[in-house]
């Protein structure tokens, strides 16, 4: 049989005929889509930043009758311009999962009963008031997250902070970012980042902190990417404790020992003074140099207090104090050969290439997180690249909002909207907004979040109110807290969409309306703010979180404070909230222009926003048109003197291995979400130990063999993963956090870092067990 | 899964037919490698100005599509070998635009760049799943692995009520005989031929006439479906 051209032609012709056929039946032939019959071109695009992490990309969701049916990245926001990742693609899906709250549940001899959500309020307000006349106001907190749309946060703050008068407000935030605010206020003394992702465009040299961008930024990754593309001589340079997608992709990949980063930072310093490529001029304006305190400790034990007392001091005893870190010496604590050292610091002193440092939670969990924040500041400020395009020391954030609702609207116990509860200024500035008597807002910071749930554990706390996030998964050393929040006496309230360990702990449970089945706004790692509108209705009692705040504080008491009607209740917040940073320093656009934009970067002063901060040439607040770091009294940047202190525990003879735990691309911070969106669980359907093929072998594990992780404070059994798309160097594992399923946080430790009380989730000490 | 094996039909179980399998694998490897190879180089500089304006317009792309149609060989326009049915394209996706799944092994599991790009570039015939390539519409963006993904079960953690539209039809001119307006979303799918044209395409969405170069001069965007009012002052 031979076949000509022309029978080929024909015999594909039938069989699109046969193709075209079946098309007709669409209900009987898609494996992964679900059709309805609504016909394609109903759809009506409508924008919305992405719901899950801090880069804040901007989609547009397809709604076609009232289900969100389909998504496309926004080509008009600056973020993605047009990209999503697979999460931002399927991010619709999080709306539809079988097991969606859509009722309350009220906790009656030990089972959770639907009850109207009318008498689940009623019921939360009276066991509040209960517990603030039994035991005190201090006795009831709030706890929410980065997830927490602007509204959200700046209700609870108002209702905490300024009704009920107490400072118990803390945020998942403390546990993802703490460090980098503690940071940058240290260091420049205002928080969030001076540049922007323009900064991606124009950067020559790229240098990750410990940072698997390619996953947990996979847009700003692609962004970095296609710089490279564009030129020839960009360099990506990947710092890591373990080598990721991100080391595959870099440029060079250099490894190093676990905390060791902050012998690393010092030494790129201690050669860029060696050799002479300090900006003199930018160093004697624009910088001062500061020493703070040393052995602070690591917070693992209740009550645990410290206080960083500032000293100023001069370049010459900076440049002494560096003599401890010569690449050789600083060779023997990073395992990073001084040549590489050099190498880093060579490209950081090049005066002809731009540099910008990104970071996450490789440096801000961390037990000295906020020093190695001073210090990649240290080696940007040496070398003035710093607020200018390309130039940019950049931590970016893991959640949507943990910049917008935590960071600017201050849902920590110390701060306020504008400032700390610590300065009258700022109390009086509050009370003034609120319309409360300024005696209501109490001067004192109470609990940050570990000592919040230790305070729960103990019963100094015995109301939590939960909102969006999922404690009972992410906090260190869980068992306790998880064995804390289900004594006697405590009385938990979870606002949630699906059930969760969290929502298994509750007393009740509110349904909460989720991203777009509400208005709001969200605020990303760049400054941005994006606002939402609502584009599909609540499922069933599905109530927004603000507007469960505001019930209940309606129900103690305080109309006059939330006075507002349902119908603007957010556009109402807004206009009262962007009083606080009325100034060139921190204004916000308009309720009207955030609904018209996709996104508008703070400060926005005279219709302009600020990309480069603390640089007079974009930023307005500055007083002429050279660098101005107003955030501190002096007008100068600090460098801080900071030296490498060891982890809080390290690898013994008995716990031989690191533990290291982190996220993976397909799903986002605890999975509650991305675990209901179908393709993204089958392509990663749960967590693993990802370990070192030497390790491996030693052990006689092959993957999926079933290993036991154990740490002083738990353990759990997992399936073996070897050279899969992480590999952890010999001596350390890795482990996803997102699973349910495998609570590795029994496992973790919760020590902190001293000053930002942020928890390292990245080194502790483990043993392994094949089972 | 749907299991990829080749079912087309020119696959040779004859002496005769080798031969010609040798010569159309050729054909179809060769010259496209030769054509794209050109066309990659200028990624860069279409980047670069993606860099700075928005993404997804056309317009703003065209000469970059003109350039790799025109480097692309009658030979390949004119391949049609494909098993790939349109509803297999369809199971792939979540809803009428969604990055599909990836449904192969993958080769280089940990790959960030390259690996994807190597053939999914440029298409043309791969030995080890017996089929022609699909080629990407946006080479531009090389972490496919951000969008893409590999699924490795069936199951799920929690049923989803989720639905979406049903995929745009098929040749729905406006009038009899009419070019048919583009039924899809053009963002992220601005080269017309990486899937219209070709041995690797789907058979319904291939073009009858892939030597027509100018696709827009007949095929218009139909995103807005309201009809013109005047707005008098």
């Amino acid at each position: 049989m031979t076949i000509t051209r022309r029978d080929f032609i024909r015999s594909m012709a039938l069989n699109s005929a046969a193709i075209a056929a079946a098309t007709m039946f669409p209900g009987i032939i898609f494996a992964g889509w679900k059709p309805t019959d609504l016909p394609a071109d109903s759809i009506k695009w409508s924008k919305t930043p992405c719901r899950f992490c801090g880069t804040g990309c901007g989609l547009l969701v397809g709604v076609s009758g009232k289900r969100a049916v389909a998504v496309k990245g926004d080509p008009n926001c600056s973020v993605n311009k047009g990209l999503c990742c697979v999460k931002g693609y399927h991010s619709i899906q999080i709306l539809y999962g079988k097991d969606r709250f859509t009722t309350a549940y009220v906790r009656k001899d030990g089972k959770m009963v639907p009850t109207p959500i009318d008498k689940a309020l009623d019921l939360i307000a009276v066991k509040m008031k209960e517990s603030i006349k039994k035991t005190g106001k201090d006795s009831v907190c709030i706890y929410g997250s980065g997830q927490w749309s602007i509204p959200d946060g700046y209700a609870a703050s108002k209702f905490f902070k300024g009704c009920i008068g107490t400072n118990n407000v803390e945020a998942n935030a403390r546990l993802c970012m703490a460090s980098a605010v503690t940071g940058c206020l240290t260091s420049f003394g205002l928080d969030e980042p001076m540049g922007c992702y323009e900064d991606i465009d124009n950067a020559d040299v790229f240098i990750t902190w410990g940072n698997n961008m390619a996953e947990m930024h996979p847009v700003l990754f692609s962004r970095m990417l296609a710089n490279r593309k564009s030129k020839t001589h960009v360099k990506i340079i990947d710092l890591t404790t373990r080598s990721t997608r991100s080391s595959q992709a870099a440029d060079k990949s250099i490894l190093f020992n676990p905390q060791s980063d902050l012998a690393i930072a010092n030494a790129i310093c201690y050669e860029i003074i060696k050799n002479n490529w300090v900006n003199q001029d930018f160093v004697t304006r624009h910088v001062s140099f500061h020493k703070g305190k040393t052995n602070i400790g690591y917070g693992t034990e209740d009550h645990f207090k410290f206080k960083d007392k500032a000293e100023t001091v001069s370049f010459e005893s900076f440049k002494t104090f560096l003599a401890d870190y010569t690449p050789e010496k600083t060779e023997k604590i990073s395992g990073v050969s001084a040549e590489n050292i050099k190498y880093l610091a060579a490209l950081y002193g090049d005066p002809s290439k731009k540099v910008t440092s990104f970071w996450t939670m490789g440096m801000n969990q961390h037990t000295r997180g906020t020093w190695i924040n001073n210090l990649v500041y240290n080696i940007h400020l040496l070398t003035g690249k710093i607020s200018s395009p390309g130039n940019s020391p950049f931590s970016l954030t893991g959640q949507p909002s943990a910049c917008g609702t935590v960071r600017e609207v201050g849902t920590l116990t110390h701060k306020l909207p504008h400032g700390v509860v610590m300065k009258e200024g700022d109390r009086k500035m509050a009370a003034k907004i609120w319309g409360v008597p300024e005696s209501n807002i109490d001067p004192k910071p109470t609990y940050h979040t570990v000592e919040m749930f230790r305070a729960l554990d103990r019963g100094d706390i015995n109301f939590m109110w939960i909102q969006v996030t999922n404690p009972m998964v992410t906090m260190p050393n869980l068992k306790r807290y998880r064995d804390g929040a289900k004594k006697d006496g405590r009385f938990i309230v979870v606002s949630e969409i699906y059930p969760t360990p969290t929502s298994d702990v509750a007393d009740v449970i509110l349904p909460s309306a989720l991203w777009v089945e509400r208005e709001g706004f969200f605020g990303n790692s760049e400054r941005r703010t994006q606002h939402n509108a609502q584009l599909v209705p609540k499922p069933g009692e599905a109530m927004c979180n603000t507007w469960q705040l505001i019930q209940v504080a309606r129900r103690m008491g305080f109309e006059k404070q939330f006075p507002w009607s349902q119908e603007t209740y957010i556009e109402d917040i807004w206009n009262e909230y962007i009083q606080f940073h009325d100034t060139p320093k921190h204004r916000m656009a308009s309720y009207e222009l955030l609904n018209e934009r996709s996104g508008v970067s703070w400060p926005y002063v005279d219709g302009k926003e600020t990309r480069w901060r603390y640089n007079g040439k974009y930023d307005p607040a500055c007083k002429d048109k050279t660098y101005d770091f107003y955030g501190k009294p002096d007008h100068k940047a600090w460098i801080w003197l900071r030296p490498y202190e060891p982890a809080a525990e390290s690898p013994d003879r008995e716990y031989p291995f690191w533990l290291n735990t982190g996220r993976v691309l397909e799903h986002w911070h605890t999975g509650s979400m991305t675990r209901r969106i179908p393709i993204l669980h089958k392509a990663v359907p749960e967590s693993y130990v990802e370990i070192n093929p030497e390790d491996a072998k030693a052990m006689g594990v092959v993957n999926g063999t079933k290993v036991k992780i154990s740490s002083r404070r738990g353990s759990v059994v997992m399936k073996a993963l070897i050279n899969g798309r992480g590999n952890p160097p010999e001596g350390m594992v890795f482990v996803p956090f997102f699973d349910e399923s495998y609570l590795i946080n029994e496992v973790t430790l919760d020590a902190f870092c001293p000053i930002s009380k942020q928890p390292d989730y990245k080194k502790c000490a483990v043993k392994l067990e094949k089972v | 899964m749907q299991k990829l094996s080749d079912k087309s039909d020119f696959k040779p179980d004859k002496k005769s037919m080798k031969l010609f399998f040798m010569f159309a694998v050729i054909g179809a490897i060769a010259l496209p490698i030769i054509i794209f190879q050109a066309f990659s180089v200028d990624t860069g500089k279409a980047l670069a100005q993606v860099n700075t304006a928005p993404v997804s317009d056309f317009d703003h792309n065209a000469k970059q599509l003109f350039k790799a149609y025109n480097k692309t060989t009658p030979a390949y326009m004119e391949g049609n070998s494909t098993s790939r049915t349109l509803n297999y394209y369809y199971s792939l996706r979540q809803y009428p635009g969604s990055p599909p799944f990836i449904p192969h092994d993958l080769v280089v599991e940990k790959g960030v760049e390259q690996a994807c790009l190597s053939c999914h570039e440029r298409g043309g015939f791969t030995q080890s799943m017996n089929r022609f390539t699909p080629v990407t519409p946006h080479p531009q963006h090389t972490y496919c692995g951000q969008c893409h993904i590999k699924t490795v079960t069936q199951t799920l953690f929690i049923e989803n009520d989720w639905v979406s539209v049903l995929p745009p039809k098929l040749g729905r001119s406006e009038l009899a005989g009419s070019p048919p307006p583009i039924a899809h979303a053009i963002q992220m799918r601005e080269n017309c031929i990486a899937c219209h044209v070709g041995p690797g395409t789907v058979v319904p969405i291939r073009v009858e006439h892939p030597m027509r170069g100018n696709c827009r001069q007949c095929h218009v965007s139909r995103e807005v479906k309201t009809l013109f009012t005047r707005n008098p002052k």
